[in-house]
């Protein structure tokens, strides 16, 4: 036996480390098969506005008389309506009533079984208006470029007088900041459980032992951090480009806030930084611990710390322009995910983006070391669990 | 060669280890003997730098032993320790890799050590799905997946049946035929006799005992045992004090030659020769001294 390399190289001990966590949990039945579920759910919840509002809805209308053409037009312009014409108000009625079509303008009545729905009365009523005005434009001599300035009229304009009132009561903001919370908070809380499960899995079989004959604690600890890391990333990317995806197909994408998209891939590193900083944390404190069973109770604080930020967010979404908003998206780490959400739902100042994902990094930088050393101290002392501060104590 | 000198280990107010020190040659077999809590693991853990000592140092071939040639050596901890849920084959071959080994030449020495231990059907088998004395044997796979260069393995023989310690005596003899110190400790006293070209002996943190299998069988010389086919009893004849075990005459500070002469006289000498103590009797000689 030859090929044996001089050293195991740093960087390579850690990928080892890293690709087996990819291959036995990543690639495990249980990963895959919660995988898809997970990508099925947010394609059906992505699509779902659509089907609620598109596809069978479209409504039969028949037109017969002298504004057929006028409202034929218009109808079709909004879309959602399937029209007909006929050569006369009797074939329309008989269509109504054969149920050919679900309701029929003629000579200025409105057919029905039983009447129609408030919001197809409007639209119905504003096209016959519009076209009995287009005809009088026209019997009054006006040709087709005057009758369209003078029906072309612009919208309402909005103007509020409450600060970023838009978005707080925009639904799909909304929406967007509570998937974003979401995704966040699970994307956290299965890795770092993962990640304490497997840490704890290594020293209660002992096979610590024998791992670090050959690799350095950091090797360990820094390779099932970035396996599971890509795992989740794996795992979050695809909600995330299913569900942009599947909006886009049903057009719900150019009807979601502006800059969900930058939204979506800013989401990203955010949870990059707050995975960094959960992740080591898990791993070092789940070395304090010999068996599962207490894996759970030591983590407490991690997990608590990961709900509270959640919960936080939940409420964020709902007030994002109060204090306690403001103080919890920037105070690492509750930040990583409150920023995100409220960034989704409310213009930020750039300051509070820019100190928020500082105090993150440098939250992070701190957990990576804590995490490492305290995994390093506690990782071959097996038996009953070792206290937080012991550890800390320990060699110090 | 490897060294193991003046180790000393304090665990809180126990002193786990009082100046431990042994060694191995290449191709020497050390068997390390001793009680329960008599600090052979905790000698093996420190060898193994997943403990550290006080003070006391680890030398191999001259210079303090570092990570990168630890690397290369096999180590089988006295609690077992595998992945549960993952597969034999691959798991021997990531250790193999963890070890130095590109991937290639893991899944080739993966492939022959199961093929050596009768496990080739298993390979894509989870561990936890193993009987205990195969997990046993994919443990030993584990410790020798990278063709170590030294050996230390702390009670490999535990828990293996009469054939798997056929194997796993095989493979050391083999590692030690190619050169390879090899350290292992074991209970079982008379494998360690038939294997080990030397034995120490540890008691409570020290050294009792040390040196070849067959000096120290020598040092503890005990009666000279004759056989002799006559009718005659030469309890009294004999020299020196005389004490008898079944046939045989056991002969204690008497004048050899003398004891020859009147044996060969009375009969036919069918066994002259000093009775050797075995391991086990050095061993529990030297505990309780």
């Amino acid at each position: 036996m030859s090929a044996q390399t001089p050293e195991t190289p740093r960087l390579r001990g850690l990928m080892l480390v890293a690709g087996r966590e990819i291959r036995v949990r990543g690639l495990a039945k249980a990963n895959l098969i919660s995988m898809a579920i997970t990508v099925l759910i947010v394609g059906v919840l992505a699509a779902l506005p659509a089907i609620l509002s598109g596809g069978d809805d479209t409504t039969a209308i028949g037109i017969a008389g002298s504004e057929s053409t006028a409202m034929q037009q218009q109808l079709e312009a909004i879309g959602d309506y399937d029209v007909t014409v006929y050569g006369s108000a009797a074939e329309a009625e008989r269509a109504v009533q054969d149920e050919d079509v679900d309701a029929a303008v003629a000579d200025g009545k409105l057919y029905s079984q039983d009447g129609v729905g408030n919001e197809e009365q409007t639209v119905l009523e504003s096209v016959w208006q519009s076209a009995a005005v287009e005809t009088s434009l026209t019997e009054a001599g006006l040709d087709a470029a005057q009758i369209q300035d003078a029906l072309s009229v612009a919208p309402l304009e909005s103007v509020t007088f409450e600060q970023a009132g838009g978005a707080e009561n925009d639904p799909t903001a909304y929406f967007t900041g509570l998937i974003i919370s979401i995704l966040i908070f699970f994307m956290l809380m299965m890795p770092v459980q993962y990640i304490a499960m497997g840490v704890v899995e290594e020293k209660s079989s002992r096979i610590v032992e024998i791992l670090l004959t050959s690799l350095k604690p950091w090797q360990l600890l820094g390779g099932k951090v970035i396996g599971l890391g890509v795992i989740s990333a794996v795992n979050l990317i695809a909600i995330v480009a299913v569900g942009l995806g599947v909006s886009a197909a049903t057009g719900m994408l150019p009807e979601l806030p502006p800059g969900t998209t930058s939204a979506a891939l800013s989401t990203l590193g955010w949870w990059v930084l707050a995975f960094a900083l959960y992740g080591t944390l898990a791993g070092g404190i789940g070395s304090l611990v010999s068996r599962q069973e207490d894996a759970g109770s030591v983590l407490a604080p991690l997990t608590t710390t990961l709900t509270i930020a959640y919960v936080g967010s939940i409420f964020i979404l709902n007030a994002p322009g109060s204090l306690f908003a403001e103080i919890l998206s920037i105070v690492p780490p509750f930040s990583a995910i409150a920023m995100p959400t409220r960034i989704a739902i409310q213009e930020v100042p750039a300051w509070q983006v820019v100190l928020a994902v500082g105090l993150l990094a440098v939250a992070a930088a701190g957990a990576l070391a804590l995490g490492a050393t305290l995994y390093k101290r506690s990782v071959l002392h097996t038996g009953s669990r070792l206290k937080l501060m012991e550890a800390l104590r320990k060699a110090a | 060669m490897l060294e193991i000198k003046d180790l000393h280990k304090r665990f809180g107010d126990v002193v786990a280890l009082d100046g431990v020190s042994l060694s191995a040659k290449p191709g020497e077999v050390v068997g390390f003997v001793g009680a329960n809590g008599a600090g052979k693991t905790t000698t093996m853990r420190i060898a193994m730098g997943v403990l550290a000592s006080d003070s006391g140092e680890i030398v191999y071939n001259g210079t303090p032993l570092g990570s990168k040639q630890r690397q290369r050596f096999g180590y089988m901890p006295s609690e077992r320790g595998l992945y549960p849920k993952m597969k034999v084959g691959e798991q021997i071959a990531y250790f193999g890799e963890l070890h130095g080994l590109d991937k290639a030449a893991a899944k080739r020495s993966t492939a022959d050590l199961l093929e050596q231990l009768n496990l080739t059907d298993r390979i894509g088998d989870n561990v936890q799905d193993l009987s205990l004395g195969n997990q046993q044997r994919v443990q030993l796979a584990v410790s020798l997946v990278h063709d170590p260069e030294a050996l230390i393995l702390d009670e490999p023989f535990s828990g293996l049946d009469p054939i798997a310690v056929d194997v796993m005596g095989t493979a050391l003899k083999d590692r030690a035929a190619a050169g390879a110190p090899v350290i292992f400790s074991s209970h079982q006293l008379d494998l360690i006799e038939r294997l080990c070209d030397s034995v120490v002996i540890i008691g409570a943190g020290k050294i009792i005992a040390a040196g070849g299998v067959e000096d120290l069988k020598a040092r503890e010389v005990k009666e000279l045992r004759i056989r002799v086919e006559t009718i005659e009893d030469l309890t009294d004849a004999l020299p020196g004090t005389v004490t008898r075990d079944g046939d045989d005459y056991l002969v204690e500070d008497g004048d050899s030659q003398e004891a020859l002469r009147i044996a060969a006289a009375a009969g036919r000498v069918t066994h002259f020769a000093y009775d050797q103590p075995t391991i086990a009797e050095i061993f529990r000689e030297a505990v309780t001294r």
